[in-house]
């Protein structure tokens, strides 16, 4: 599983990706999480706003600071 | 949320689903109604100051002013961020990749007050708009209104000042943004984008966004979230803001603030302008300023365009676009807002 959060760096953003690092822990999952800060990349893949995050390469929030739970939620699934 | 409608029965789900906002409005009232006298009560009885010294003046304003703008800074939050939930980006950029200068500039100036906006999304919103094929000129009208009319500050006048005073300055706010788009649009100025902007533009795009839509349980969630974010993040601003506003209201003599202000002295707006510019100050942490500005005599154009220089045309804000626009259009970009900001500055203090 792949985990993307996007955003150029702003304390919003470590705060997403520190969320999204404890949801998997919470999932006990194996996935790797990685910081997109690359405006050309943002742009591809149609993020508007920052922080976004992305599960398998699918955009599935953008501009929120998603709690851990709600990340969760989408690595159930 | 699949076990919404599951545990809908009861009173303390109802708690867990929300409800316990509805009853923290109760309590937000009764607050309010208790900020004016300890306010008064600490200043002159526990503190022992004179009602008529200048330090009991400031005091006094201070002590009111910091409860009751947080008091009303937490509504206001809570309302917008609520409203905000109805309104994204990717909405606003559906709207405007339909519509052409003119209409599209006006739409994006609109549209600019209620999207919810944070200056690090600046570059993702500003080459996604293009990518979808909104216009410069109009992504530029949603560029200025967006930060210069704050919907929090907006929230704040309207609460603090009446909605008269808060109108003005959303209406000159997004005639300014649209004026300032349509300008810049004119000139077609696409050449002084960055390279690799113009590198952005034309990438293949890899996949788009979809998001669902959220429910009612969310959007409150997302509210809350809202207040602990913004409320937590501009306390200090407004600490600042209201210290500053109380050293005017009790130090500074009328006639000082008259004589540098008022809408007699003809370098009032420009001094407002550019004492605004480098000044970097959350919007919700400037309006108390303006309050202590306005009570001292301060004309109203000159303390409106001091608000908008320290909000609109930000220095950090100037970093991060610069990154996308080469100079001559940052400087055409300034050069045009803040004359924007400047001619509003001078009809308001000349009509009222």
């Amino acid at each position: 599983m792949l985990i993307e959060v996007f955003g150029p760096g702003c304390a919003k953003c470590e705060t997403l990706l520190k969320h999204a690092r404890h949801a998997v822990e919470l999932a006990g999952i194996e996935a790797q999480v990685v910081k997109v800060s690359d405006y050309l990349t943002m742009a591809q893949r149609g993020v508007l706003s920052t922080p976004a995050l992305a599960v398998n390469g699918q955009l599935k929030s953008q501009g929120k600071v998603l709690s851990s739970t709600e990340i969760l939620e989408w690595l159930k699934g | 949320m699949v076990d919404d409608a599951n545990s809908a029965r009861g009173f303390f789900p109802f708690l867990k689903r929300g409800g316990w906002v509805g009853l923290a409005l109760p309590a937000w009232v009764l607050a309010y109604l208790a900020v004016h006298p300890l306010a008064q009560w600490v200043a002159f009885r526990l503190l022992r100051l004179s009602p008529t010294s200048h330090l009991g003046e400031a005091v006094a304003f201070f002590c009111y002013d910091v409860p009751k703008v947080l008091l009303l800074l937490t509504l206001v939050v809570f309302v917008v961020t609520f409203l905000q939930t109805f309104v994204s980006p990717a909405k606003v950029r559906k709207a405007l990749s339909r519509h052409h200068a003119g209409f599209g500039n006006a739409l994006a100036s609109l549209l600019g007050i209620v999207t919810p906006f944070c200056s690090c999304s600046a570059i993702p919103l500003f080459i996604g708009f293009l990518r979808a094929g909104v216009p410069l000129g109009v992504t530029f009208s949603f560029l200025v209104s967006a930060p210069m009319v704050n919907e929090v500050a907006l929230g704040l006048l309207l609460v603090l000042f009446g909605w008269k005073i808060a109108l003005l300055y959303a209406g000159t706010g997004v005639t300014i943004a649209f004026a300032s788009g349509l300008i810049l649009g004119r000139w077609k100025l696409e050449t002084h984008l960055e390279a690799w902007v113009q590198e952005a533009l034309n990438a293949p795009a890899l996949a788009e966004a979809e998001e669902a839509p959220p429910s009612l349980t969310q959007r409150i969630a997302a509210a809350v979230q809202g207040v602990k974010d913004i409320v937590g993040k501009v306390w200090p601003y407004i600490l600042a803001g209201i210290g500053v506003g109380a050293l005017i209201h009790g130090y500074v003599p009328q006639s000082l603030m008259a004589g540098l202000l008022g809408k007699h002295a003809w370098y009032s707006v420009p001094l407002a302008v550019l004492i605004g510019v480098p000044l970097y100050s959350n919007a919700a942490g400037v309006v108390p300023i303006v309050e202590a500005l306005l009570g001292k005599g301060a004309a109203l154009g000159s303390s409106l365009a001091f608000m908008m220089a320290v909000i609109g045309l930000s220095l950090p804000e100037l970093v991060i676009l610069r990154r996308v626009l080469k100079p001559r259009l940052i400087a055409a970009f300034v050069a045009v807002v803040a004359t924007g900001i400047l001619l509003v500055g001078y009809l308001f203090n000349a009509i009222l």
